[in-house]
């Protein structure tokens, strides 16, 4: 038996087509040294061939080739009142559990106003309250306390697509 | 029979992540053609929960509570999927329910927990070996595939349309074919099916708090 359960983890420890994605993931530390026109989003960041949920009236802005904050209700309310926005690129989120995981971890911290994880684009979009600051490494941190990896991080007016 | 009845309503399985993120609360119910049983754990990293889990094997009429740490011993990040491998154990107590009156006894069980999931394909397989000493030794394997008919946006409701085989040597039929639905929105999720093998029904349910 414990020798089963050694084989299956070694085995899928060395999977070279899932070992290439994490290795680029764990190569990766400065999230703002990723270059955008090279990263592959996958095929569902086609934005026109579905419909959001009106209940937040959630509006897609997109740029060319990487996406820009998700707009809500709330993310827009936090974003007239000064806040900064962040969006985070952000790697292995494939259901709604994910979302809540990262709705839980970031939603606790006070640096926060606004967040919503958006599953078709594959993004933490974040509004950062007026005069707070919340860092790279933090949200680096939190990210993994909710169980997943970032690739990338924009703010400012690279955030909301410009 | 209050026993019986809290069989029923508790249950845990491997389809169902089983470490959640950090300080998170996961109650985990399964009932299936073997057992009814149920995992209440907390997740102390994102890597690591324990929760207590007690299960009622039916054939038996024996039923475990275990307290039940689980590992995630892998994960793999992509921009379109998620892969894990988990183990998980468990130490306890089984006691016979039957006539047979033979008792309680020490229980623990070992057990290794896969998946890999995209937003439209799911696979995975978790196997178990349970030690109730005279209460008997049980395994069990199941493999699950399982596809989206379409891809649900956040807070959306999830559907899945999977099918699940498992391998149970002490059963009479010892591998049998179970296909089943797979609803998830927000924090939860539900599954129904029914096992074409041996005419039993599966009702799972997770919530994540």
């Amino acid at each position: 038996m414990k020798n089963i359960l050694l084989i299956l983890t070694v085995t899928l420890t060395s999977l070279p087509v899932l070992a290439d994605d994490n290795q680029k993931i764990m190569d990766h530390h400065d999230p703002h040294e990723m270059n955008h026109g090279e990263m592959n989003h996958g095929p569902e960041h086609n934005h026109g061939s579905h419909e959001h949920p009106t209940e937040n009236a959630k509006e897609d802005v997109m740029t060319m080739s990487v996406p820009a904050i998700t707009t809500t209700d709330d993310i827009s309310a936090a974003l007239a009142n000064g806040g900064a926005p962040v969006v985070v690129d952000v790697l292995g989120v494939v259901c709604d559990f994910c979302a809540v995981a990262m709705n839980k971890i970031f939603g606790k911290r006070e640096e926060v106003s606004a967040l919503y994880v958006d599953l078709d684009k594959k993004t933490l979009s974040l509004v950062v309250n007026k005069g707070a600051s919340l860092s790279d490494q933090d949200i680096e941190n939190l990210a993994k306390r909710a169980g997943y990896r970032i690739a990338a991080i924009r703010r400012d007016a690279e955030a909301l697509g410009g | 029979m209050w026993a019986g009845v809290l069989g029923i309503l508790l249950s845990a399985s491997a389809f169902a992540r089983p470490v959640s993120y950090t300080g998170g609360w996961t109650l985990i119910q399964t009932a299936n053609r073997a057992s009814t049983a149920g995992l209440l754990h907390y997740s102390v990293s994102h890597k690591v929960s324990v929760g207590v889990r007690h299960e009622w094997q039916r054939d038996d009429d024996v039923t475990l509570t275990v307290i039940q740490p689980t590992w995630l011993a892998k994960r793999w990040y992509g921009h379109n999927y998620q892969a894990n491998v988990y183990l998980t154990g468990g130490l306890g107590t089984a006691t016979d329910r039957s006539f047979a009156g033979l008792g309680s006894d020490t229980a623990s069980f070992v057990g290794v927990m896969t998946d890999w999931e995209t937003r439209t394909l799911f696979v995975s397989y978790e196997a178990r070996f349970l030690e109730q000493g005279k209460l008997g030794n049980h395994s069990m394997h199941a493999a699950r595939v399982g596809w989206a008919p379409y891809t649900g946006d956040t807070g959306e409701l999830h559907t899945w349309l999977m099918l699940e085989v498992d391998h149970r040597k002490h059963f009479d039929n010892k591998t049998t074919v179970t296909p089943l639905l797979r609803f998830f929105k927000g924090p939860a999720l539900f599954e129904a099916g029914y096992n074409v093998t041996d005419s039993a029904p599966m009702f799972n349910f997770t919530y994540r708090f």
